[in-house]
């Protein structure tokens, strides 16, 4: 093979890809929140011992960390129409999108739990005695004191974790869907030509990491200000 | 269509036997990003020109890509090229005959690799610039600096993320399969391609990999205590 990599065809898929690049961020940004919400819920539980639940989110947790989103991606996929299918509610004819966007907020949301409870667990006790001896609430005092000083510990954290994220969507080519990864698969399925669409892919991936890095650096320069 | 679970016992037995296989993909690489993640984090330690200049660009666009992306990216660079450097040299091999999981180790190591560098560098800068100073102004070499004041301070506050940086890699080497490397996950899959029971195939493989990194945490728990207790026994 005389042209094996050719350098002008990276330029035509870059535009093909990014064509469907809202389809990961769509993905990214869905389970963000999904992933926030929920980590906010599991660390709750963890942090006060709520008895059963606290069980239950721990082995959550370790259960979600311990094996590969791609496992977890597939048992979403096969297993959750068949538990709803036993209350009743058909889901098969769903779109594959939604598996991969619940598979990857459930994952999200076991890394953001134990990120906020290692921020909120690093706010000395101090913090929240001195906000209930002013006559606060349990509530206020998370809601005013606690809160606003782990969000500046988590924001670093989630940043990576973002990052993390937007990396492992790249694997959600593999129950079909036509993200970035998917649209360089159907290209190297059609022309035969694989390398330059994965360069393509890298490149796209490569900036959008460091776009996201920038972004959580200069918010967080920003609130390290403000908080002076 | 129920659950199986005797199925899941079978496919649990089949995932059970690949863990070595698992464990190649995962060790070899912390082996190779170790040593290589060493020497790229003492270089940008150490500011060397150029060098350091070049490796942190490394760094940098390998952790700004995917590991999918890296492994597709060797795979296909070998799989195409290799054949045309092979005509060139009269070598008598083909791509064909080249096992794929070399190919996926390389892929994991050159990601462990960047991700590794950071983890050892993060750890040897937490030792401090004045413990540098302190070394060099009893008249210490640099490598008598980093060999017995930088590297035992930094130990402890390195391993704890290079056993993380391990379930990562464990858990990263589930990919393989895309590349047809008959690992935990595809040996699991195999059971299934009979029967399409893959949903019992998938949690066997889920219960293995969710196993192997408990494991690896526990040790890693137990570890760093006895590191901490060894550290502080001789501070004091």
């Amino acid at each position: 093979m005389e042209n094996y990599f050719n350098i002008s065809l990276v330029f035509k898929y870059l535009p093909q890809l990014l064509s469907r690049l809202h389809i990961t961020l769509l993905i990214v940004l869905s389970a963000t929140v999904i992933g926030l919400f929920l980590g906010v819920i599991l660390a709750l539980f963890r942090l006060y011992r709520i008895p059963v639940l606290n069980q239950i989110a721990i082995v959550y947790i370790s259960f979600m960390r311990g094996t590969p989103i791609l496992v977890q991606m597939f048992i979403v996929y096969y297993g959750l129409p068949m538990l709803l299918m036993k209350i009743g509610i058909n889901i098969n004819r769903w779109d594959k999108l939604y598996f991969v966007i619940i598979t990857y907020g459930l994952n999200a949301a076991a890394f953001n739990a134990e990120m906020i409870r290692a921020a909120i667990i690093s706010i000395p006790e101090g913090q929240a005695e001195a906000a209930y001896s002013i006559g606060m609430t349990k509530l206020q005092a998370f809601s005013r004191i606690i809160a606003p000083q782990s969000v500046i510990i988590i924001l670093p954290t989630l940043g990576i974790a973002l990052i993390g994220l937007l990396q492992d969507t790249s694997l959600a080519f593999t129950l079909g869907i036509l993200d970035v990864m998917g649209k360089v698969n159907a290209i190297a399925a059609n022309t035969y030509r694989s390398l330059e669409g994965y360069v393509s892919a890298a490149i796209i991936f490569f900036v959008l990491s460091i776009l996201l890095e920038q972004i959580f650096s200069i918010v967080e320069k920003k609130l390290h200000i403000q908080k002076i | 269509m129920g659950f199986d679970i005797s199925f899941m016992i079978v496919a649990l037995k089949e995932a059970i036997k690949y863990i070595p296989v698992t464990l190649i993909l995962a060790v070899i690489p912390l082996i190779i990003g170790s040593i290589i993640g060493t020497i790229i984090a003492v270089i940008r330690i150490y500011n060397i020109k150029v060098l350091s200049k070049l490796v942190q660009v490394f760094v940098v666009i390998i952790r700004g890509i995917p590991l999918v992306v890296i492994l597709y990216l060797v795979y296909f660079e070998t799989t195409n090229e290799f054949d045309t450097i092979a005509a060139k040299f009269n070598w008598n091999i083909h791509s064909k005959d080249i096992n794929v999981i070399y190919i996926a180790i390389i892929a994991i190591s050159i990601s462990a690799i960047a991700n590794i560098s950071e983890t050892i560098r993060g750890g040897l800068i937490s030792v401090g610039k004045g413990q540098f100073e302190a070394a060099y102004s009893i008249g210490l070499t640099r490598s008598q600096t980093l060999r017995r004041i930088i590297i035992p301070q930094g130990l402890p506050v390195i391993l704890p993320s290079l056993c993380s940086n391990f379930i990562g890699l464990i858990k990263g080497s589930s990919i393989a399969y895309l590349i047809t490397v008959v690992d935990i996950m595809n040996g699991a899959l195999i059971t299934a391609t009979g029967n399409y029971k893959f949903l019992e195939a998938y949690i066997a493989a889920a219960i293995v990999y969710w196993a192997l990194c408990v494991c690896v945490e526990k040790a890693s728990f137990i570890f760093e205590k006895r590191l901490s207790a060894c550290v502080k026994g001789e501070v004091l």
